[in-house]
């Protein structure tokens, strides 16, 4: 309707011509108040994450903590886009080099040394010391992240290692339902459980990162915890990691065949079809034990990984985090209020929850009632005690020493230590070849970036 | 209707257009996307690739100097390039082999009439058409060496007392990866060689039948020469692709265990995104292209193309 026909109808209708004006002033007020919404509606600060988590579980919780705080949020915005560990150093670099990057990128300490190489990780101990303000960080959470007098990301979520058990299948073979304490008696339990098709533990050998993560298990359990020694040199080859070798080999007699092929899936998969006695794997084997196995939880035992009587308890720790590779300071300030949203404990108990058990809290309040309630969880509280407590004992290979080698994003990258073990059990070398083997290839790879000041 | 005056020597086409020059205008006009978009999606990464490789750039996205022929030098004298080199050669011809054995048994079943053949024809194909991340799962879980069927069938059929690690073996390895491959391409060559065997004459076996051939003698007298030109292409262009497999490899083995099956492709990928090496693996594409492309101009030149019905290829 043309405003001619509007006015004249207004007229007709009993209305003052300063009621019309009066209108039509108050539309023109309002109009560049209108204009400027629109315009801060299209300013909206978006945030694009990268994440590796895949499955479709961690996708939708993590989907339901961004829509909380999207929903909070007038100018800002945050996306995820999933991705696989499997290709996400390539996808990376060439998204870097073509500029078309995400603003955020979950990471784990030797992928930051990576990517760090291209420029584009910013550092973050603003944001970092924003959050330990009020929530206050645990140390082998930020640690490894901390390098060249900055923090690289943000850290978001700890994983660490457990030996997993099952509590009646030690019953069936007169063990009891305790853990093994040491190395002797581990394998001693090993070697009873091994029978009747049915094997006392898993001890993988392929090429994988599992693979990198058990074995460095073990190398802590037995003082091996620093892949480099205090001047940065790499110091693999140690009578203490021939050794544990040695007994890494000795245990994957009693490991099931085809432990040299193993991803992820499978070590789980035996132990809850009860083909497998013990694994030794992060937390995520709480969530589908009951389900998978039809044993009640009180059958999956759980304790920390035994060591020698030389030795020390400790087994792998990830700190998985979140870098920034934006250095646009509305971004950065975006980001800042995310985090702070985040790590609100009842949020942060949300976030943790993508994966009961095996996303661990890095914050001193992220072990919180809202975490430890949830229906998974509350079923093991004795397990959920134990990874807590065993995160104070998490190390990360190359990330132990105040200065990191940037070679351990390709001896990582590499699975140098996965080779090593591959080495000693599917090439059948004797440990004390495989292992300087390993110094070797490992010195190649250090050898071949600079080392970081 | 308006006639067209045509020059001498001109084709009607060129009289429609006006001249040669406007005509060769035309064409190249008709073949400039295509020429650009060549240019663009392979010209231009191939001499970014050939530059590369004489930088020692590491990370993708890195600044890397010029090092002249120096990763050349490395790359030729390392172990584990001629290894890998060897393994892409047992890949290609050994997988090639077993293709052809395998293809040929299934075209000549195929060939002849039996009830449900067109059943066959038609679903001999799936394993060709599956996705390769399906068929990486698919295998993985069935060489399962503690739960998947074949092992069960091994040892339940007494074939050996404990399972096998097929993928995680050194020595069963290669051969199951080759058997793998092998299984998902023969049906598509089956299907051109069956198309090459319908080419053939009827005539050519009934006239060698009464000159009294056997079998054995009319396949490698009739069907063998005639399937010449099929088992040409396929020979040249289904060694190039078998060298160039990269995808059924990394989702089954990585190229392990202990690099028992790493092929260049593989090698290329582990220097370039694990080892960050992007420069050395650029040298190692720019090798493998240059075999290829002598693989090829040996192969054009010297392995006959064969005959058709109508005459030599």
């Amino acid at each position: 309707m043309g405003t001619d026909q509007q006015m004249t109808k207004s007229l007709a209708t009993g209305h003052s011509r300063r009621r019309v004006l009066q209108g039509a002033a108050a539309l023109a007020m309002a109009a560049p108040m209108l204009r400027a919404a629109r315009t801060m509606a299209q300013e909206k600060v978006q945030l694009v994450l990268w994440h590796m988590e895949q499955p479709p579980n961690r996708v939708q919780q993590f989907q339901k903590v961004l829509d909380a705080f999207n929903a909070s949020q007038d100018g800002i915005e945050v996306k995820q886009q999933v991705q696989n560990w499997e290709d996400i150093y390539q996808k990376a670099t060439s998204a870097i080099q073509a500029g078309r990057q995400p603003d955020l990128l979950f990471t784990i300490p030797d992928f930051t040394t990576a990517i760090k190489q291209t420029g584009a990780v910013q550092p973050v101990e603003d944001l970092v010391d924003a959050i330990a303000a009020d929530h206050k960080f645990l140390e082998p959470a930020v640690q490894p992240y901390r390098y060249e007098d900055h923090t690289w990301a943000v850290p978001l979520y700890g994983m660490v290692q457990l030996l997993w058990y099952r509590k009646d299948m030690f019953e069936a073979a007169g063990l009891g339902r305790d853990a093994p304490k040491d190395w002797d008696q581990l394998r001693e339990y090993a070697e009873k459980l091994t029978a009747d098709g049915k094997f006392g533990i898993g001890i993988t050998s392929s090429k994988h990162l599992y693979t990198d993560q058990e074995f460095y298990s073990f190398m802590i359990t037995n003082g091996g915890k620093h892949l480099f020694a205090e001047d940065g040199k790499v110091d693999f080859d140690t009578p203490n990691n021939v050794k544990t070798l040695a007994f890494y080999k000795e245990l994957s007699k009693f490991s099931p065949p085809g432990s040299s092929s193993w991803t992820w899936a499978e070590p789980q998969a035996l132990l809850n079809t009860g083909q497998l006695a013990m694994a030794i794997e992060k937390g995520q084997f709480l969530g589908p034990f009951e389900e998978q196995s039809g044993r009640p939880a009180e059958d999956l035992g759980a304790a920390p990984i035994p060591w020698p009587p030389d030795g020390e308890r400790g087994s792998i720790y990830y700190s998985n985090g979140v870098m920034l590779l934006s250095d646009d300071q509305a971004k950065r300030d975006a980001t800042g209020e995310f985090l702070k949203f985040l790590f609100q404990p009842d949020t942060y108990a949300e976030f943790l929850l993508a994966e009961p058990g095996l996303f661990l809290p890095v914050t001193e309040d992220g072990d919180s009632p809202a975490w430890r309630q949830s229906p998974v969880l509350a079923k093991y509280p004795d397990a959920v005690d134990l990874l807590v407590e065993q995160s104070k004992y998490g190390y990360l290979f190359g990330f132990t020493r105040d200065k990191i080698n940037p070679g351990i994003g390709q001896i990582s990258a590499e699975n140098m230590l996965a080779q090593v073990v591959q080495m000693a059990i599917v090439q059948d070398q004797t440990p004390e070849e495989a292992v300087a083997a390993g110094q070797k290839m490992m010195e190649a790879a250090a050898a071949s970036v600079q080392p970081s000041s | 209707m308006q006639a067209t005056t045509r020059r001498a020597g001109q084709t009607p086409l060129e009289a429609i257009r006006g001249d040669r020059g406007s005509a060769a205008l035309f064409g190249y006009l008709f073949v400039a996307p295509l020429i650009l978009w060549l240019v663009i999606t392979i010209a231009l990464p191939l001499v970014y690739s050939v530059f590369l490789s004489f930088t020692d750039i590491g990370v993708v996205g890195t600044e890397g100097a010029f090092i002249g022929l120096d990763n050349y030098r490395r790359i030729v004298a390392e172990p584990e390039f001629r290894a890998a080199f060897v393994r892409s050669l047992v890949w290609a011809f050994g997988g090639g082999l077993v293709q052809i054995v395998l293809a040929f048994a299934a075209a000549l079943t195929l060939n002849q009439a039996f009830r449900g053949q067109r059943f066959a024809r038609t679903w001999i194909i799936l394993s060709w058409i599956v996705p390769t991340i399906v068929i990486a799962i698919m295998w993985r879980w069935m060489l399962n060496a503690t739960f998947g069927i074949v092992n069960y069938l091994i040892t339940h059929l007494g074939l050996s007392a404990v399972p096998i690690d097929f993928l995680g073996t050194p020595q069963w390895a290669m051969p199951t990866l080759v058997l793998i491959n092998a299984w998902r391409w023969f049906p598509f060559l089956a299907l051109l060689i069956l198309a090459g065997l319908q080419t053939i004459p009827e005539e050519y076996y009934q006239a060698a039948q009464i000159d009294g051939a056997g079998p054995v003698k009319r396949f490698f007298s009739i069907t063998l020469p005639l399937l010449q030109p099929v088992l040409y292409v396929t020979g040249l262009i289904g060694t190039l692709w078998a060298f160039n497999i990269f995808d059924l490899i990394w989702l089954m083995t990585q190229g392990g265990p202990v690099s028992a099956t790493e092929t260049l492709p593989v090698l290329i990928y582990d220097r370039a995104f694990n080892g960050f090496a992007l420069g050395e693996a650029s040298t190692i594409s720019v090798l493998l292209a240059l075999f290829l492309l002598i693989y090829s101009v040996v192969f054009i030149r010297f392995v006959p193309a064969g005959e058709t019905e109508g005459g030599v290829l």
